[in-house]
């Protein structure tokens, strides 16, 4: 249970609430790069932590995340000529560079300055691996750029979808953190998946459906410990690691590449789920690449050309009651990502918390809300820097390991849950 | 008479979409049905008992004491006798001040979260998680400060508890505790 307060202060992202001043402090991603393709391509509305925006690559490729709205009447730029090294309003002429700077204003004299004094808010827009990156606070407090690992191994490495989730962006990062629905909800998966399917850990998994856990700070956020059953005498712990406010890795399986997720509030009852997986050590396979782009593991089939699942609501995600019945899917809807949208998203728009019955088996999200909310007061009320700006905190990785009893996970894997570039992943 | 394949109805389309949603789920996520979610008062489902196992624990355990609960009740331990870990007495925080054996103190409860702040509990641990071990009582263990100091009572609880918090203060202990319902 939450308190409404609380709930609210932790849903609401927009301008100048608490929370969404948080958001304003980490570079986020803004878009993935493949929708920005070459130099002059139509510029892409971005409604990010409730402000409408449009990205856009000029023609000398530079990128740029401006106001979707002309300063002159407030048309869309959506509409407008990306030419030029700008972006040209079609309605009276008005052009931007990436900035958002004004730099043309067709019906004043030719060496007017006024266009100098017209600027749309703009934020910085940096492509690091297949990801489009904002930073969308204060600019006298810009932080270093990221560095999570998936960004930063070569391209043939990694691979970066999205999907549009139609709820707050809390609950859905929440599943991302609950590591005790894995054995229910994606059963199925575990047996058929491709990029699942086959790892020794998947048989702990199946076989003991009670796990523990055990909850640990990290400097960027949390680590979550879920431990299991093995051969007698030793525990298989699945850990998780959250950097603040929103980046989490599932635990991997055997040699699969290793996914996670990254959510960003668009609105607060629309959020972008990222997901990405990459392999620390080798170039994914064409197979991987291909049950990747098919909508396998935690990636979604898209309506193409677009970003929304082919399954969503809409369809009531194309739910199949005989194969809930076989046992081929835990809840009938098929696949990692949309049986976790779709139970998410059932949810409503934004949960309310207070109506709860957790258990101790929640204390992970427990402790979640805890430190977002934390870090949000700290934020406002004494301007701390919250855990996870600092690039060290997105060093970290997810692992799966084989552990003796006595043996705590934390002092055992402070190697395995490290991003050490060149070194492989550490899993069962 | 049979029925045609193509008119017979799946019970999903027995509930038809509402006008403006594509589909029963689109409607039934949509905010404005969010609003006729029942509520009903949640009743405090959990008989919680919270033990500090070290005095430093108990500090805390006093300070949340003194917080309105439902049902929760809060206890220091005393020593574990040699060979019986049964006959562990505990003291309630807000009590009479008179020692309660550990079978009674667990009579009636379906959740103990145990507190440590250093490793002087380590045995009282034991004691406690395995006696709810055996009765069935969901064990959480929160370790309050960095952990370094209390791995041993960590160590101890582990195999018992299904959730160790770790590096926790006391407003964890708050919080769980709230979102427990106690
Ligand atoms: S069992 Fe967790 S939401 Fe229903
Ligand atoms: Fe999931």
């Amino acid at each position: 249970m939450l308190r409404r307060d609380i709930n609210e202060l932790l849903t609401q992202t927009g301008p100048g609430t608490p929370m969404g001043e948080l958001f304003r402090q980490y570079w986020i991603p803004a878009l993935l790069a493949e929708e920005l393709p070459e130099n002059d391509a139509p510029p892409v509305r971005v409604k990010l932590l409730s402000e409408r925006l449009l990205a856009f690559r000029d023609s000398d490729g530079r990128y740029g995340l401006v106001d979707e709205f002309c300063a002159h009447r407030g048309a869309s730029l959506w509409f407008g000529r990306n030419e030029g090294s700008g972006l040209r309003c079609p309605y009276h002429g008005w052009k931007y560079d990436v900035t958002g700077q004004c730099i043309e204003v067709p019906s004043e004299a030719d060496n007017s300055s006024f266009c100098q004094n017209v600027q749309l808010t703009s934020y910085p827009l940096v492509k690091i691996g297949d990801v489009l990156w904002t930073y969308m606070g204060d600019a006298a407090h810009q932080p270093p750029l990221p560095e999570f690992e998936f960004v930063h191994v070569p391209a043939e490495q990694t691979y970066t979808s999205k999907r549009w989730q139609q709820c707050n962006w809390l609950q859905a990062f929440e599943g991302g953190i609950d590591s005790s629905h894995v054995t229910f909800l994606h059963s199925g998966g575990l047996k058929t998946d491709p990029l699942f399917k086959g790892a020794k850990g998947n048989e702990y998994n199946m076989k003991d459906t009670k796990p523990f856990f055990e909850v640990a700070d990290s400097e960027g956020g949390l680590f979550v410990g879920a431990r299991r059953n093995a051969e007698p005498g030793t525990y298989y712990w699945r850990i998780t690691p959250w950097v603040m406010p929103s980046f989490t890795m599932v635990p991997p399986r055997g040699d699969h590449p290793v996914h996670g997720h990254f959510w960003v509030p668009i609105d607060d009852e629309n959020c972008w789920t990222y997901s990405f997986d990459y392999h620390p050590v080798r170039a994914l396979t064409d197979a991987e690449r291909q049950a990747m782009i098919d909508g396998h593991g935690v990636h979604s089939k898209n309506i193409p050309g677009t970003y929304r699942p082919e399954a969503n609501m809409d369809n009531d995600y194309l739910i199949d009651r005989e194969a809930q019945k076989r046992g081929d899917t835990y809840s009938g809807v098929a696949g990692i990502a949309m049986q976790d949208a779709s139970l998410q998203e059932s949810m409503g728009p934004i949960v309310d918390r207070t109506k709860e019955r957790l258990v101790p088996a929640d204390s992970g999200i427990i402790k979640a809300r805890q430190k977002l909310r934390k870090a949000a007061i700290a934020l406002r009320d004494e301007g701390v820097r919250p855990p996870g700006v600092d690039p060290a905190h997105h060093r970290v990785r997810s692992a799966a390991v084989v552990l003796p009893q006595a043996e705590s996970f934390l002092d055992s894997c402070r190697d395995a849950v490290t991003a050490t570039p060149g070194v492989a992943q550490s899993s069962v | 008479m049979a029925v045609p394949a193509a008119s017979r109805v799946t019970p999903t389309a027995a509930v038809p979409a509402a006008p403006g949603y594509p589909s029963q789920s689109a409607r039934a996520a949509s905010a404005a049905e969010s609003r006729f979610r029942i509520t009903v008062p949640i009743a405090p489902a959990r008989n919680a008992r919270v033990v500090a196992l070290d005095p430093a624990a108990a500090a805390v355990a006093r300070s949340v004491a003194g917080r309105p609960w439902a049902h929760a009740r809060f206890y220091t331990c005393g020593p574990v006798p040699p060979g019986v870990p049964e006959g562990l007495a505990l003291t309630e925080l807000q009590g009479s001040g008179a020692p309660v054996p550990l079978p009674e103190l667990l009579e009636g409860t379906d959740v103990v979260m145990v507190l440590a702040t250093e490793d002087s509990g380590r045995e009282q641990a034991a004691a406690i998680g395995g006696a709810c071990w055996a009765r069935a009582v969901t064990t959480a263990g929160v370790v309050l400060g960095d952990g370094f100091e209390a791995d041993e009572a960590v160590a101890a609880l582990r195999p018992y508890a299904r959730v160790l918090l770790l590096s926790a203060d006391e407003g964890d202990v708050v919080d769980l505790l709230t979102a427990l319902r106690v």
